[in-house]
């Protein structure tokens, strides 16, 4: 019985960090993720007025790339960004990055 | 080199499965309905959070299917016997959509030897599927993944294991410890890691086992799961595995593992403690990338030094794969990047036991590609 309450309080102890994780994302604002989750592409629209928040974004992309894949194997070079995207879904579920660091990972990978 | 296997749920004697029978089958259907109600109320208490996409829509940002694959050669002289280890890992990846993934890892493998101490070398090609799995991102905190997949207990099974990713090449002691038969379950699991602090990362993963004799896709009646924590800024993880047998024999194993890359210095220190009926033990691992030694910089940078020490603690239970006796073991090792996907490795080590000691060499090279299976376009991009 005792193992069955685990296994029961395990995904609500689980679920209590998510929400209390998402509150902290939507209240931590402006953040390189939310500009990562514009896509590769979105500084090319924004112009100069972005360019800082693209330099930013980028660094912290590389910064979380050497600190991610690193932490199993050499970093690799760079892939075309289609096969980045299978890639990094792939270490996503191996590696359990978070969803931002893939994001911005994704984004530095396919500069 | 052989994967090492464990069938310890083989060794049960059979007056133990029949007397619990009837009360065994009540417990696992109660263990599996909690399972699945755990899994489920975790899909569906985070179904509110938001999942971005992966991509923007984009076709020129669109996953493609690719295959990879790690090789080798690796030769190993174990107490002066000469073993010649070929072996190829070819990994599918199809993503479907924007949340789904199947990936796929098969393993072919073949130990050569010299039966009689000369002659020809011989040996049978061994085949294995080490995950066959459906992956659907629910959600930024949960994935599901059902059918075959690598048993997440300790890191070196999941991460550490390719040949192309491990420092050497021997497994450590305690590796069939908490990952069942060929190191993988066949079932379901939600795992994910997202932030809990803007300094701590959280990862985790939860998963149930059934059992399987089929031939190159064995598991074990299992549940169990690991809990990491990960701090970006030291770039230290530490977390526990855990594992219950849900077959005749009921025993638990547990783990310990911690991860520190110091953002200083290229030196990676990895460890892991594991403990079960059949036995216990740790090993301890620091690796060296020489690239900021100011010394022949050309040649260095490439270089990697490796030592690992580790322990087992033998049990009064038999088991197939664990040594039969306690053993210690440390190996000094030396990597060379001739690329980032070509490697030339080598390694000295030496085992302590109560019945003799022996010299283990390794010597090979290692290779991984990547290729999509698409198309390329003029540009050397994937179209």
């Amino acid at each position: 019985m005792r193992n069955h309450s685990m296994i029961l309080l395990f995904p609500l102890i689980l679920n209590g960090a998510g929400f209390w994780a998402a509150a902290q994302e939507r209240a931590a604002a402006p953040h390189p993720a939310s500009i990562a989750a514009a896509g590769p592409n979105s500084s090319a629209t924004a112009k100069s007025g972005s360019t800082q928040s693209e330099t930013t974004v980028r660094l912290e992309g590389e910064k979380r790339f050497k600190a991610n894949c690193a932490r199993c194997h050499a970093a690799p070079h760079k892939f075309p960004p289609r096969m980045m995207g299978t890639i990094i879904r792939h270490m996503r579920v191996r590696s359990t990055i978070t969803d931002e660091d893939v994001r911005l990972i994704l984004h530095y990978m396919s500069q | 080199m052989p994967k090492q296997r464990l069938h310890v749920v083989r060794h049960v004697l059979p007056g133990c499965r029949s007397a619990n029978a009837h009360g065994s089958n009540r417990t696992c259907r109660k263990f599996s309905a909690a399972c699945c109600v755990g899994f489920i109320s975790s899909v569906f208490m985070l179904a509110p959070t938001r999942l971005r996409a992966q991509s923007s829509g984009d076709d020129s940002q669109r996953p493609v299917p690719i295959l990879s694959a790690g090789a080798g050669f690796i030769t190993t002289f174990d107490s002066g016997d000469a073993h010649l280890g070929p072996l190829v890992a070819p990994v599918l990846l199809i993503p479907i959509g924007e949340r789904w993934l199947i990936e796929s890892r098969a393993t072919f493998e073949s130990d050569l030897s010299r039966p009689s101490g000369s002659g020809g070398f011989r040996g049978k090609l061994r085949k294995e599927v080490d995950y066959l799995q459906l992956d659907f991102i629910a959600n930024p905190y949960v994935t599901l993944t059902v059918g075959r997949f690598l048993t997440p207990f300790g890191i070196f099974n999941e991460r550490l294991y390719p040949i192309w990713i491990r420092n050497l090449q021997t497994d450590p002691l305690v590796l069939p410890i908490g990952v069942g038969p060929s190191n993988a379950s066949t079932g379901a699991m939600a795992r994910g890691g997202f932030r809990i602090h803007p300094k701590i990362n959280l990862n985790y993963a939860l998963y149930f086992s059934a059992l399987s004799t089929v031939h190159v896709l064995d598991s074990d009646r299992s549940a169990g799961g690991r809990l990491g924590i990960y701090l970006p800024g030291p770039r230290l993880e530490f977390g526990g595995s855990f594992q219950h047998l849900l077959q005749s024999e009921r025993s638990n194993s547990f783990g310990f593992h911690f991860v520190w890359q110091p953002p200083a210095v290229p030196v990676d220190l990895r460890g892991e403690y594991a403990r079960s009926a059949r036995g216990s033990g740790y090993w301890v691992e620091s690796a060296y990338r020489l690239n900021e030694v100011p010394l022949m910089r050309s040649a260095l940078r490439h270089m990697q030094v490796v030592a690992r020490a580790q322990q087992f603690f033998a049990s009064a239970l038999p088991s197939d794969s664990l040594p039969a006796a306690n053993t210690r073991q440390v190996e000094l090792g030396a990597n060379y990047y001739i690329r980032d996907d070509l490697r030339l490795v080598s390694s000295y080590g030496r085992q302590f036991t109560a019945g003799a000691n022996a010299n283990i060499w390794t010597i090979g090279l290692t290779y991984r590609f990547v290729a999509p299976l698409a198309g390329r376009d003029k540009s050397g991009g994937v179209d």
